[in-house]
Parts: C-alpha cells; sequence; structure tokens
C-alpha cells in the first residue's frame, strides 16, 4: 500500500450564498504521484484545491498531510507543510528580476537569508531539478513558459513536497508544454508529489498516474490512469441526467444571418486565442458554442461584438462586410451582444435606466448630445415589464437587484433594441433555477421569432437543451459542428476536452 | 432637462430609488463632521487653546459677511470642478492648481491688454482646458501618470507665473504686483437686497450648472461617468474610455481656468508677487471637489463651507493670537474627516480600475 500525501476526507463547502460547491468529497493522493484532477467548469476543481492550499476553510472534513490531521488558517500554514500552489495567474513581480522575485518569497520561510544565499540554494535546486531559469533576467522580459519555472522553483525553495498545477498548460505553448512534463517526471523522480488540474483529456491520460474526476462538487471516481481510456474520462466527466426540460418547436433555420470566416483573434498577452474560427449562424436557430472556459470563446464573442481586434479573418452580418465596423455600428446594424459577466455589461452603481440606455443611447439621443431621459423611462419601463424584472423602480441603481434581475436587465435591453442577431454568452451564469429558466425560454422564444441566436456556454446542460446545433470550441478551434442529435454526451466531452472521438 | 410638471414627483422618485445611498451619505457626513471636530478640540486642548472659544469664532465670523464669503468660495468652485469631472472620469486631475495659474495669467494680460472682460474669459477657458488636455494626451497616448505629469507642470507654471509677475508684466507703480486689470474689465458686484453678490460668483454658479448639465444630461456626461465606473462596461457599449479621459481633462482644466478668470476680473484685480492670491486654490479645490463628492452642485455648497472656514480661520489668527497654522490645522483636520470615507472608496476603486487596465 503506497504512503498517502494528502488525505482530504468528506469534505464539504458550503458559501455563505447556499451554493454547494463540494459535497462530500474523498481525495487522497500518493506520495510521489502525479494525480490529475479532471473536471468541468464548476466541477469544484479549484474550490477543492483552494481548500488544500488554505485558502478556502471547508464547510466540512478532515485534511491529513503525511498521515498528519492539519487544519491550516491561510497558505502560510499549508506552506509550513510543504504544499506549494503554482496559479494560471502568475503571482512574479514583474519589475523584478528572477533572484529578487525567489528572494522575496525564500524570506517567507526563511527571515534571516541574504540574498546570496538564496542565489546559492537555488542554484543547487536547479542543478537538480534540471530546470534552468536565466536568475538575473527582469521577470516580464520572460516567456510565459520561463516564467512558470520561476514559479515551479519558488515553491520548491520553500521545500514543498506536493506541488498544486492549476491548468498549467493552458498558458503555454506545445514546445513549453513538452518542457512542463519532462521536468514532472524529473519531479516525480525526486519523490515530489504533484497534483495536476486540468480539464485536458491526452495531457491527464499521458503525464498522471492516478486520476480524481469531479463533477458538480462531487467526486465521481479515482482510477488508475494506465486502466482507462480517454472515452471512460470523457464520460465520467460529463454523464448527467438532464435536469430541465425546456419546451421546443423544432426549429425553422432560414436566411443565413452571420458569417464567419476564418477568423483570428488575439488575447490580452498576444497570444492566439481564436484560430481561424467558421461558424454560419441562421435566422430562428441557435447554435451553441460548446466548451471549457479559457479556450477562445470570450475572445471570440468580442471579436464578434468589434471590442477585440480581428487580425485575420471576416465577419459578414447578412450581406454587410463587418469586419472592420465600430462596436457601435455593429449595434446599429443589427448585431446584439450580451457579455457574460455582469461586471461588464452592467455599470453596478448606475441606476436600471442609465444601465438600460448604455446600448439604446443612439435612441435617446437629440441635438448636440443632449440626453432625452424622458424616452430613457419608457425604454427602460418597456425592459422591466417585457423581462418581468423585479425592481422597486427604474432609477434603483442595478446593484440593489438580485442576479437574475440584472441578467434580464442585460438580455431586456437588447431585445428591445429588436436587433436580428443575438451573440448571448454564459447568459445564466450564477443564477437560480426560476431565473435560469425564464432566460432559456426567453432565447427559445426569441428563436421562434426568426431571430439568429449564439450561444456561448460552458454549462453543457444549456447547451444541450437549447442548441439546434453544437459547435465544440477546443484552444480556440472548432472541434466540430453538427446537430445535438450528432453527439452523445461522450463524444462532446471528449471534443470539449481536445480529443477527436472516433 | 426634465419637463417642469412633475419635477418633483421625479425628485422624490430619484431620492425614493436612492434612499438607501443618500441615508448612508447622510450618515456618514455627520459621523465625519462629529469626528472632525471632536479631534480638532482634542488637538486644541492639547495645544493650550479653549475649543469652544475657538469653534465660536471660526463659525461666527467665517460666515457673517455673505458678500465676502461667496466672493472668496468662487475660484473653488471651479477648481473643485476641475478636480471632480476627471475624476468621475476615472482620472486624477490635481493639476487643477497650475490650470488655475494659466487661466488668472491669460485672463489678466487679455483684460490688460484688450480690455474685454468676455475674451479674457474666453482665453483663460482655453488656456486651462489646453493644460488639462496636455496632460491627458501624456496619460492616454504614452501611458504617463497624470498625477505625476500635474505635479511637474504645477511647479513650472509656479515658476513661470513668478517670473512673468516680476519681470515682463510687473506694475512699475507697485512693484509688489503685476499690471492691474483695467475698472473696464472687471466684473461688477452686485447689490442685491442689501447682500454684496459678485458678479463672478453669479458666473460659477452658471458655470457650475452648465457642468451639471453636461454631466447628467449630454451623452459626454453618461460616456465619462460610464468611462470612469466601469471602462469594461464602456468598451462593450462600443464608447471609448480614452476619449473620455481626454474629455473630462478638457472641461476640468476650462473650468479651472475660468476660476482664475473670475478670480483676477471679479477679485483681486492683479496678481501679487508673491503669488499669494492664487497659491493653495487648486489644491483646497480637491478636498472640496471630495466633500460635494464630485457634484457639482454639491461642490457649490462645499466650497462655500470651506470658504467660510478659511475666512474664519483667519480671524481666529486675529482674535485669539494663534499662529496661522493652528486654523490651517483645524480646517485640514475637518476636511480630511469629511472627506474621508468618499475619498477612500473613491481612491479604492481608482486602484481597481488601474489594476483591471492593464
Amino acid at each position: 500500500m503506497p504512503e498517502p500525501a494528502v488525505e482530504m476526507l468528506h469534505i464539504t463547502k458550503i458559501y455563505p450564498d447556499g451554493v454547494v460547491a463540494l459535497r462530500d468529497v474523498d481525495f487522497v493522493v500518493y506520495k510521489g504521484e502525479i494525480h490529475g484532477l479532471l473536471g468541468e467548469n464548476g466541477a469544484g476543481k479549484t474550490t477543492l484545491m483552494r481548500i488544500l492550499y488554505g485558502e478556502i476553510k471547508p464547510t466540512k472534513g478532515e485534511i491529513r498531510i503525511f498521515g498528519k490531521k492539519v487544519k491550516f488558517r491561510g497558505p502560510w500554514d499549508a506552506i509550513k507543510h510543504g504544499i506549494g500552489m503554482v496559479y494560471q495567474k502568475f503571482t512574479l513581480v514583474p519589475t523584478f528580476t528572477v533572484i529578487e522575485n525567489l528572494h522575496l518569497s525564500h524570506l517567507a520561510i526563511n527571515p534571516k537569508a541574504t540574498i546570496s544565499e538564496t542565489r546559492k540554494k537555488a542554484e543547487e535546486l536547479m542543478e537538480t531539478v534540471g530546470l534552468k531559469v536565466p536568475l538575473d533576467t527582469v521577470v516580464e522580459d520572460l516567456p510565459i513558459g520561463v516564467q512558470q519555472r520561476v514559479e515551479i522553483i519558488k515553491t520548491l525553495l520553500r521545500d514543498a513536497k506536493i506541488l498544486i498545477l492549476d491548468e498549467p498548460t493552458s498558458v503555454l505553448t506545445p514546445i513549453e508544454t513538452e518542457e512542463l512534463f519532462k521536468t514532472l517526471a524529473r519531479l516525480k523522480e525526486l519523490g515530489i508529489t504533484v497534483i495536476f488540474i486540468t480539464h485536458k483529456l491526452k495531457e491527464v491520460k499521458r503525464v498522471t498516474d492516478r486520476i480524481t474526476v469531479l463533477r458538480r462538487g462531487r467526486k465521481i471516481d479515482t482510477v488508475e490512469t494506465a486502466k482507462v481510456t480517454e472515452v471512460d474520462l470523457a464520460r465520467m466527466m460529463v454523464q448527467r441526467e438532464i435536469v430541465l426540460k425546456i419546451e421546443k418547436k423544432p426549429a425553422k433555420p432560414g436566411r443565413i444571418a452571420l458569417v464567419i470566416e476564418d477568423l483570428w483573434v488575439r488575447d490580452e498577452r498576444g497570444i492566439d486565442a481564436v484560430k481561424g474560427v467558421s461558424l454560419e449562424l441562421r435566422e430562428g436557430e441557435i447554435l451553441g458554442i460548446a466548451g471549457v472556459q479559457g479556450n477562445g470563446q470570450r475572445e471570440l464573442a468580442e471579436a464578434i461584438a468589434g471590442i477585440r481586434k480581428i487580425y485575420k479573418g471576416r465577419i459578414k452580418l447578412y450581406d454587410k462586410d463587418i469586419t472592420r465596423f465600430s462596436t457601435l455600428e455593429r449595434y446599429r446594424n443589427g448585431l446584439a451582444y450580451v457579455p457574460d459577466s455582469r461586471a461588464v455589461g452592467l455599470v453596478l452603481d448606475m441606476s436600471l435606466r442609465e444601465n438600460v440606455v448604455l446600448t439604446n443611447i443612439y435612441r435617446i439621443l437629440g441635438k448636440l448630445g443632449y440626453l432625452d431621459w424622458g424616452k430613457g423611462d419608457e425604454i427602460a419601463r418597456k425592459v422591466v415589464e417585457e423581462l418581468e424584472v423585479v425592481t422597486p423602480s427604474i432609477l434603483t441603481p442595478v446593484k440593489y437587484l438580485s442576479g437574475g434581475n440584472q441578467q434580464k436587465v442585460m438580455v431586456g435591453r437588447e431585445i428591445v433594441r429588436e436587433p436580428q442577431v443575438f451573440i448571448v454568452a454564459e447568459p445564466t451564469q450564477g443564477l437560480d433555477v426560476g431565473a435560469t429558466e425564464f432566460i432559456r425560454k426567453m432565447l427559445v422564444k426569441l428563436r421562434d421569432e426568426g431571430k439568429a441566436i449564439l450561444l456561448i456556454s460552458t454549462d453543457l446542460d444549456e447547451i444541450l437543451q437549447l442548441s439546434d446545433k453544437i459547435a465544440v470550441i477546443y484552444e480556440g478551434k472548432i472541434m466540430a459542428v453538427g446537430k445535438p442529435e450528432e453527439f452523445t454526451l461522450e463524444k462532446l466531452g471528449l471534443l470539449m476536452g481536445g480529443v477527436h472521438a472516433e | 432637462m426634465p419637463s417642469k410638471d412633475g419635477f418633483f414627483q421625479k425628485l422624490r422618485a430619484r431620492f425614493r430609488a436612492r434612499a438607501q445611498d443618500y441615508g448612508m451619505a447622510a450618515l456618514e457626513v455627520f459621523l465625519s463632521a462629529a469626528i472632525g471636530f471632536l479631534a480638532g478640540a482634542l488637538a486644541l486642548l492639547v495645544l493650550g487653546y479653549d475649543p469652544l472659544k475657538v469653534y465660536e469664532v471660526l463659525f461666527s465670523w467665517g460666515y457673517t459677511d455673505i458678500g465676502y464669503l461667496l466672493l472668496k468660495s468662487t475660484p473653488l468652485i471651479m477648481t473643485a470642478i476641475a478636480f471632480s469631472i476627471p475624476a468621475l472620469a476615472g482620472v486624477f486631475n490635481i493639476g487643477g492648481e497650475s490650470q488655475l495659474y494659466v487661466g488668472a495669467l491669460l485672463g489678466l494680460l487679455v483684460a490688460y491688454y484688450i480690455h474685454n472682460a468676455p475674451l479674457a474669459i474666453v482665453a483663460a477657458i482655453l488656456g486651462g482646458a489646453g493644460l488639462g488636455l496636455f496632460i491627458a494626451l501624456l496619460r492616454v497616448y504614452r501611458g504617463i501618470n497624470e498625477v505625476i505629469t500635474a505635479i511637474m507642470v504645477n511647479w513650472i507654471m509656479y515658476w513661470l507665473l513668478a517670473y512673468l509677475v516680476t519681470g515682463p508684466f510687473n506694475n512699475p507703480k507697485l512693484p509688489q504686483q503685476s499690471v492691474p486689470v483695467p475698472k473696464s474689465a472687471q466684473i461688477p458686484v452686485f447689490s442685491i437686497g442689501g447682500v454684496n453678490i459678485a458678479g463672478s460668483f453669479i458666473l460659477a454658479v452658471i458655470g457650475a450648472l452648465v457642468i451639471y448639465y453636461i454631466v447628467f444630461y449630454t451623452k459626454t456626461g453618461y460616456i465619462m461617468r460610464v468611462s470612469g465606473l466601469s471602462p469594461a462596461s464602456a468598451k462593450y457599449a462600443g464608447f471609448s474610455p480614452e476619449k473620455a479621459i481626454l474629455t473630462s481633462m478638457l472641461i476640468g482644466g476650462a473650468a479651472a481656468g475660468f476660476g482664475g478668470a473670475l478670480l483676477v476680473l471679479g477679485d483681486v484685480h492683479s496678481i501679487d508677487t508673491t503669488l499669494s492670491a492664487v497659491y493653495g486654490l487648486g489644491f483646497t479645490g480637491i478636498g472640496i471637489g471630495l466633500l460635494g463628492r464630485n457634484n457639482p452642485i454639491g461642490i457649490i455648497f462645499a466650497a462655500i463651507f470651506f470658504s467660510g472656514l478659511l475666512i474664519g480661520g483667519q480671524y481666529v489668527e486675529l482674535f485669539l493670537n494663534a499662529p496661522p497654522n493652528l486654523s490651517d490645522f483645524l480646517i485640514g483636520v475637518i476636511v480630511i474627516a469629511l472627506s474621508i470615507p468618499y475619498a477612500y472608496r473613491f481612491i479604492i476603486s481608482w486602484i481597481k480600475r488601474r489594476r483591471m487596465a492593464k
């Protein structure tokens, strides 16, 4: 029987707002293994790891590290017990050199260390682990892959015996990923335990010894990697019963409303996020883009809305080429975009009326830029009536509305503009069952009225319920497009994990 | 503008909708004032003064001469707006000081050479606006922090002004000051019901109302407010937060320049070589802007309140033989206490936006 490094037993996490993130999860990692933690968005992977790292406290449950029962008050306690975490977003000081960053974190466990001691220790460590990093280069001048190596060395310098990597390959190029895998193998030889959070099936299959699959806050199983196939993993990850059923007439697709041709878009860091996406959207149809978060969905939506620069490709709205149109021109030409974040779509400190005006401003505009708030009142009242928004007044700041009502404002202000094409991203994220159903029915109703709807969602249930056609996106590429009947859950799971099924 | 009928109804509706916000704000102001006066009183006790007497002098003498009170509040209204309008759009304009200098200087020179008050005011507004825009351009197109630019520009303009009023534009008959504003270009003081109301004050109030209108009833103002509260939302709606920054600094600078002209044409009529007439008005405006919660109408009242404290402070010096620092100190404590809650939230959200922008 291998010796366990981490034992998390009966872990339950209920947030103050009643959301159950984890339900009675047992998670055991053996010493010296590479353990994959697999699951969709919202499965609870990150929550579980943040509990292990002491960032949040479990509502119930017990944690043992190397057999010793522990209670962490914060990450500093976890660090003392030899746990290290490498986040997707690095925690390095960008304007410091590598050695300065290492020294900074080294001081946390060894306050008397001098920078030359840190350097000596770091050099020895790089020698044993076989990781090479230029110590005197400023961090922001280094490629992302090298920065990640610095993060790993940083945790090892703190004598980490258990290393948690949160989606480590999501920021890396294929070559950098290969390098990372070599490093992981080397760490394993040195007896370091690695927990590898991911949703990429190929990678988890390739590098791990065992895999734990989470789904909706529950543990599905822990399996030995050698004994399962990618198909098994995909099934475990996505298998579900559909809870909500929505009455839906068969779609009557009409004219082609939106055409996207070979679209290329970069993210904030200048890395390609959308790589040659081509799609066709018809009137009276909901095209669902399925995929795990961070696979280029937001960049795709923003590029269509004109918020993000397109550096290659074309977008056509009916007969018009809108590739070079500004955001406002696109909106005025019949495009609507409901973003995935209410913090973006709404100005929380402003009133409902002012938020409705945000995308309707051209409709209340008078001479010399004068805004006719009387007309604004009318539009706002229409949104409140049609979408059944519960609010004391149209002058109430939207920050006082519930999430569901906020979402209704975001969707409603687009509907009253009567556009032809809707880009809707994560329309029901964080909403309760009632609000979710309302929004979904609204989308179906719009489809029946002949609107073209591009639904971008990481919620597979939503995609399956609403879509007349599904496209799966993975790492900025469309893996497959087809009717819902053409996909099994398993196949969707594989595609979302980057594996072409056959 | 809202139609007249139902105006009060609308006002009531708006108030009800934001009752929670307004209630908190009122509580905040009350608590801050209490804390400010208490802290001030404690400090006075330690320094050996009778707090009750000091406060009595401060308030009874600060607010007796209404005409003088309003006259002195005039430039403060405009420098506060110079801070607050950019603040609404998410930039920190501490350059109101130098924007006022430029307005004062250009107003003075145009008045002196052309003898025309409206032209002098226009020149002052353009000058202030240009300086504000300069800082904003560096921020938007070169990524240079507006606070740093403004601090440097403030000192450059301070010494430039000092040189100009002691050198080329010095008054040969009265060497302690600059050339004067001729009678024909001065803004008159009106006597209304026995109170002397400065024309410049009336102009400042009109200016503040115009800016209030721009902020709340025009597209420009709306875009500025959206950009300031949430740049990501602005981009989503197809607005440019960068352009909003430029516009807000243009308006802010114009306001400070206007304030400079009002000061010179309506009150001091020349600039003394020690620059005591102009120095500090821009900085004081920051506190007033925060006190007035970045609302042009709130700012009018905050400026009057503040102006009273400044005047009263001089009487404290006079009657209680206190050093001038004492009243400055006291005003500082009161104003800091009053603006801390708002300033705190403002600065926090400013920092957050900066982070998000990166």
